[in-house]
């Protein structure tokens, strides 16, 4: 993918900033986030805590702008995934128009809600996979979880299960005498196993693994171990015509270049507009100001702000002017063309995907089964001959999040999301599936995004936690910082509501809250929004809203106890 | 294999229910006084002198039986499939005959309102669902409202004044016929024996089946206007249940983790969104068939259609009382079938329910 | 921890004083909710119209120019000699006439006006409806809510039977036994008293089971109250909303059968009174000498009651179903 220029630090797989999400209900706008900034890096897991109904799950969710609408939206701020902005064109989407509280009109734009959404199918599960909170309803009851796995399978690699199916039917000589060199030449027996392992995946022969590992274990000739592979490989050949496959991989390859097209479109239409875009969003909160002053029935501030309105307006006029559109338009119609093209050279396959669909996928079905299987039994899933042609409601919950795991990691993606995957679990299960998450990370070498409300299972898990409080980021640290220097007084009562028994002994310490609860977020507190709930209350809390500033070693905070770092930024 | 118990328990459960329904048919019956249910079998043409013959119909019928014997006895001559008499001109003498003839017909109708109406509900409800409070929903929403509301057989009367053929003012757009199941054809077709069509007696498939274009095409045309009456009514009801049953689904956990795995929008809907929402649709289809049934009845009697609503309509008004109550009997069975199809049908599509 | 805890005392209390009357309270919120959907306003309206006009019939049947409507031997045919009159009424000498700016809805052949007639037919189909649907939902709910609370054999008893009712489609079932019954009015709403009862008790049934678990039930049984008190004093109260909205559907549905078994001519009523079904009946004998608005008019009229009482229905049902509500 082309890194936008604004791709920021390329050591954060997704950075996510002043993210603003509302959602548009009967009683009122919730302000469910009000401007998250935070980054998360290749590889490390981030942790999310916070009490429940803070944010953390809209946070997750707005990461792949799965907030649904109606009623929520995001309303502003950028998502970079892999130095990609996916809401770059959400003003695009749609108009909103707040006129008050409860009465907001939305005006929506076809052609780019389709683009959107058919750029984030291609983003959503292949580069950031989520694992959601309660199993049993997060899987979809009339499916089988194999064919659940199967069709993400499908949606991301066509290529490579193309590719895998022709290796392994048109495997040569060459190929075979080149692997057993290479495993002959590792001396170490988890080398060789590696190698193996490595070998069978890329030419779709995961199931003849252990086989394989048992002949070069067994057998010390050379000429027998060729001929024992050329057996036990020719006997997972399915005879599939391999033809065939050749069109449907180019088709899908031809496909992927359509996508690579629209993502420059998009990105092309950003640069362009990037003054456009500014100022309307500031009219954008002009307006809500204006639509405030009026339910104060300020004067001035009315007169003020509708002057403001004006001048932002012709300020957009002209700028939009400026656009330059003739690039964007000719990279439309290259994109048409492409689709045509694409369209005219595959009529057969596209043809026989439509009639004879069942015909013409069961290679690739078979091939995803395959791997299907695989990824069960990478979640230790013990009989996966069974689970996968179980449906939902016929698992326990523990196999079901691991299936839902299993699925999430169906397309290798770079960041796993997992919004509270253990709190529907009982406590051994939840365990496991902690175990199970982190053993993955080390596998797959991906970076997780964890939430929970348990600070406990954060300090097992996390290399750096954010704390979230009322739609905002308050604390973020490494796991360390936070557990013995927390800064914010919500993180410290947190800390100090958590059950202790500091001598290893059976006493009991006597337990603090933090009093009062979440705020209601249709009528946030002004400023920051912990300031009723804080012991350390100051004036300036209930007027300004403290920005989250770095008070050293990458340690932020967004509170106004440390205000010289408040001053400096 | 599962699915099999499954089916024949159900088909045990109906037992009772069917026994039930005969009670109550045998219960209405009753409370006709027996003198008037003699008269029917009362044949002047016979020779027999009258009382004798009179006598016979009661031992018969059971009438001098205690009722729980009577009952048995009406059972009894149900499972022997004598439904009665009756004397209506244009029906046969039996009440098994009659209904005989006009079962297929009726079946033939209800079938083609359901597929026309599945057919056109199934992908205008996924249509209407994925765009809650659009234009196009609230156009839907009037629509199966109306669905509800239409009075059959004033939509009836309707569609014969717009579509029928009308011979006295010569209607343009009059390309139907509407009155009658079959084309006036001067030679009765070869697989065509006391008013039944054979080998399946449902008029069109058995033209077809016999390669009798012209025969299946009048078949057709008769019955265009019925079906597109009842359509309505069932249309409107499937519709509604889809589209609820997309919203439904529409904010369900699934669809959010269909769409976190990259599902295009198209697929969600297709695939994960509309296969949820014909589940609750396919626990009311019997419901909506009954109302069906009951359409029948009288779009039958407007299009002067020989089915089993018009026969029922047609004893109803000229006394008949073994017709009357052997007609609802069948329509209570129909009803039944209908009902047990229905059960198969979510067993199959809903894994949770079975067994 | 104390303080949380006074704080959880105190707030109901403060805000009760505030709260008008917890019933007034939730039923301002069901109107308001109800209010929201234009639709089933309009439905409302339409049907309170309809209403208004029946209790116009019964009260001042002079103003609606329905007066004489029973001295009407046909309205198609031209039989009476003197036409009735009324205020929206102008006797005319033409014959039948379609349709226009005088007469919005046609007169019939005996030259009269078609409204009136209509308006009279409303009083026949209208209250036949409401006693029907009425008495239906009284026997029902006390079936129902009893069955529900009393559980074991009566309950089992209970679906069994309605589950027979439910076997035959309802104007089938109707016409069968309004036949044993012999034809006549009352014997129609009896039959269909019959044949409407088990919805409803099927409906409180359900609910009864759910209520019937609630600590308030639990509260008043423990203080000893009689099972028929608890019954009709606190279940039934609290079970009646879905009937309530099954009865606003089964309005459209009820008077649809009496018209459609009006219209294939069962002699339930003499042709001489005004109803609807008879109307749609006779304009359909006429159809082919070209009298179009004969059949259609009436049939019209009928068409918006009933999808009136439809969108009322739908819109009730919206608000009583609270997983439609936040929506």
């Amino acid at each position: 993918m082309a890194v936008s220029s604004d791709g920021q630090n390329s050591n954060y797989y997704v950075r996510v900033d002043g993210l603003v999400t509302r959602f548009f209900t009967s009683r009122g706008i919730v302000k469910a986030l009000d401007g998250i900034t935070l980054g998360i890096r290749k590889g490390e897991i981030f942790g999310l805590v916070g009490e429940s109904g803070c944010g953390k799950s809209v946070t997750a969710n707005s990461i792949m702008d799965l907030i649904p609408d109606p009623p929520g939206r995001i309303m502003g701020g950028s998502i970079f995934i892999d130095g990609f902005n996916i809401v770059s064109d959400i003003e695009k989407m749609s108009t909103v128009n707040v006129k008050s509280e409860t009465n907001v009109k939305v005006r929506r734009r076809k052609r780019y809600i389709k683009r959107h959404n058919y750029i984030l199918s291609r983003i959503r599960g292949k580069k950031v996979a989520m694992i959601f909170q309660e199993p049993f309803l997060a899987l979809n009851p009339v499916i089988t979880s194999g064919e659940q796995i199967m069709e993400s399978i499908m949606l991301h690699d066509r290529i490579g299960i193309a590719n895998s199916i022709i290796r392994r039917e048109t495997i040569k000589q060459d190929d075979i005498d080149s692997f057993v060199d290479d495993v002959l030449a590792a001396h170490d027996p988890e080398d060789r196993k590696k190698v193996i392992n490595r070998w069978t995946r890329q030419f779709g022969f995961a199931e003849i693994e252990p086989s394989l590992n048992d002949l070069f274990e067994n057998e010390k000739n050379r000429e027998r171990i060729n001929s024992e592979i050329i057996r036990i490989a020719g006997e997972e050949k399915t005879g599939i015509k391999t033809a065939r496959l050749f069109k449907a991989r180019d088709y899908y390859r031809q496909l992927d270049n359509v996508f690579e097209l629209s993502l420059r479109q998009l990105e092309m239409e950003n640069e362009q507009e990037a003054e456009v875009r500014r100022l309307s969003s500031k009219l954008a909160e002009t307006r809500t100001a204006l639509a405030k002053a009026k339910q104060e029935q300020d004067a001035s501030a009315i007169e003020q702000l509708q002057g403001e309105v004006q001048n932002l307006r012709k300020e957009i006029k002209e700028a939009s002017t400026k656009v330059d559109r003739t690039e964007i338009r000719s990279l439309g119609r290259q994109i048409r063309q492409l689709k045509m093209e694409i369209f005219r050279k595959n009529l057969p396959y596209i043809i026989a995907l439509k009639l004879l669909r069942k015909s013409t996928e069961k290679p690739f079905k078979n091939e995803a089964r395959k791997r299907a299987l695989e990824l069960l039994q990478l979640v230790n899933i013990a009989e996966p001959t069974r689970v996968i042609d179980s449906y939902p409601h016929e698992l326990s919950g523990g196999m079901q999040q691991r299936v839902m795991i299993a699925m999430a990691l169906s397309s290798n993606p770079r960041l796993l999301i997992a919004d509270e995957p253990t709190t529907a679990l009982d406590v051994t299960t939840q365990a496991q599936i902690l175990d199970l998450i982190k053993e993955l990370r080390s596998v797959t070498d991906s970076s997780v995004l964890f939430i929970t409300h348990d600070l406990a299972v954060i300090a097992e898990m996390c290399d750096r936690v954010g704390v979230m409080y009322a739609g905002n980021l308050v604390e973020e640290a490494t796991s360390n910082e936070i557990f013995f220097n927390a800064k914010h007084p919500y993180t410290q009562g947190l800390l100090q509501s958590i059950p202790k028994t500091p001598d290893g002994g059976m006493k009991f310490q006597k337990l603090s809250s933090i009093p009062g609860s979440v705020p209601n977020l249709i009528t946030p507190p002004e400023g920051c929004r912990f300031h009723p709930r804080c012991a350390f209350k100051m004036d300036i809390c209930e007027k300004q809203k403290p920005l989250l500033v770095d008070v050293g070693k990458g340690h932020r905070v967004a509170c106004w106890l440390y205000p010289d770092q408040q001053k400096v930024s | 294999m599962e699915l099999r118990f499954y089916i024949v328990r159900r088909i045990l459960v109906l037992i009772p229910t069917l026994l039930g329904l005969t009670l109550l048919m045998f219960l209405l019956e009753a409370m006709i006084p027996p003198a008037l249910l003699e008269i029917p079998y009362f044949n002047p043409k016979s020779g027999i002198s009258r009382t004798i013959q009179l006598h016979n119909a009661a031992i018969l019928l059971g009438l001098n039986l205690p009722l729980p014997l009577r009952y048995f006895k009406y059972v009894w001559l149900i499972l022997h499939g004598d439904l009665g008499v009756m004397n209506l001109a244009g029906y046969p003498g039996s009440v098994t005959l009659a209904i005989e003839q006009a079962f297929p017909n009726t079946i033939q109708l209800a079938l083609f309102a359901t597929i026309l109406a599945l057919a056109i509900a199934i992908p205008l409800g996924t249509f209407i669902g994925a765009r809650p409070n659009s234009v196009a929903d609230q156009v839907g929403r009037v629509f199966s409202l109306s669905g509800f509301a239409m009075p059959a057989f004033w939509l009836a009367v309707m569609l014969q004044i717009g579509l029928g053929k009308n011979v006295i003012t010569g209607n343009p757009f009059g390309v139907f016929p509407i009155s009658g199941s079959v084309p006036d054809v001067p030679i009765a077709p070869s697989f065509y024996t006391n008013g039944i069509t054979s080998p399946t007696h449902i008029p069109i498939f058995d033209a077809l089946l016999h390669a009798d274009w012209s025969y299946a095409w009048g078949s057709f045309m008769h019955v265009v206007l019925p079906t597109l009456t009842l359509t309505y009514g069932i249309l409107a009801g499937i519709l509604r249940f889809i589209r609820a049953g997309m919203v439904d689904s529409t904010y369900q956990e699934y669809v959010r983790t269909a769409r976190a795995k990259g599902v295009p929008e198209r697929d969600v809907i297709k695939r994960h969104i509309r296969r949820n929402a014909l589940i609750p649709t396919v626990t009311v289809m019997g419901l909506l068939f009954a109302s069906l049934l009951g359409g029948a009845v009288l779009v039958e009697t407007v299009f002067n259609y020989p089915g089993l609503g018009l026969l029922s309509v047609q004893a109803a008004i000229n006394f008949q009382i073994f017709a009357v109550i052997g007609s609802t009997l069948v329509f209570g069975v129909i009803l039944m079938v209908a009902n047990l199809i229905v059960d198969i049908v979510y067993a199959l599509i809903d894994p949770r329910i079975r067994y | 921890m104390a303080d949380v805890n006074v704080t959880g005392k105190m707030k109901p209390a403060v805000t009760a004083a505030k709260k008008r009357h917890p019933m007034l309270e939730d039923f301002s919120a069901t109107f308001k909710a109800f209010t929201r959907n234009k639709l089933a306003v309009v439905g409302f309206s339409i049907t309170m119209v309809y209403f208004a006009l029946t209790i116009l019939d019964y009260v001042y049947p002079a103003y609606l120019g329905v007066s004489n409507i029973d001295q009407v031997t046909s309205w198609v045919f031209p039989l009476t000699a003197n036409p009735p009159t009324g205020p929206f009424i102008i006797p005319s000498t033409a014959a039948a006439t379609a349709p226009h700016w005088w007469f919005w809805f046609g007169t019939s052949l005996s030259r009269q006006p078609i409204l009136p007639i209509m308006l009279a037919a409303l009083k026949t189909d209208i209250t036949f409806t409401l006693e029907v649907v009425l008495l239906g939902l009284l026997i029902g709910i006390t079936v129902g809510a009893v069955a529900g609370y009393l559980g074991g054999v009566v309950d089992e008893t209970l679906m069994r039977i309605t589950d027979i009712f439910f076997s035959v489609p309802s104007l089938i079932l109707a016409i069968a036994f309004v036949y044993v019954l012999g034809y006549s009015l009352n014997n129609l709403l009896a039959a269909l008293v019959i044949l409407w009862w088990p919805t409803y008790a099927r409906l409180t049934r359900g609910v009864t089971l759910t209520v019937k678990s609630m600590k308030f039930i639990e509260a008043s049984r423990a203080s000893g109250a009689s099972k028929i008190r608890i019954i009709f004093r606190h279940v039934i109260p609290n079970v009646l909303s879905p009937s309530f909205v099954q009865l606003s559907l089964d309005l459209g549905t009820v008077v649809l059968i009496l018209a459609g078994l009006r219209f294939i001519n069962l002699p339930i009523i003499s042709p001489l009174i005004p109803e609807l079904g008879t109307m749609i009946n006779d304009g359909n004998s006429v159809l082919v000498g070209g009298y179009w608005w004969a059949v259609t008019v009436p049939g019209v009229f009928l068409l918006i009651f009933t999808v009136a009482v439809n969108l009322m229905g739908d819109g009730l049902r919206d608000v009583f179903d609270p997983k439609l509500r936040g929506l």
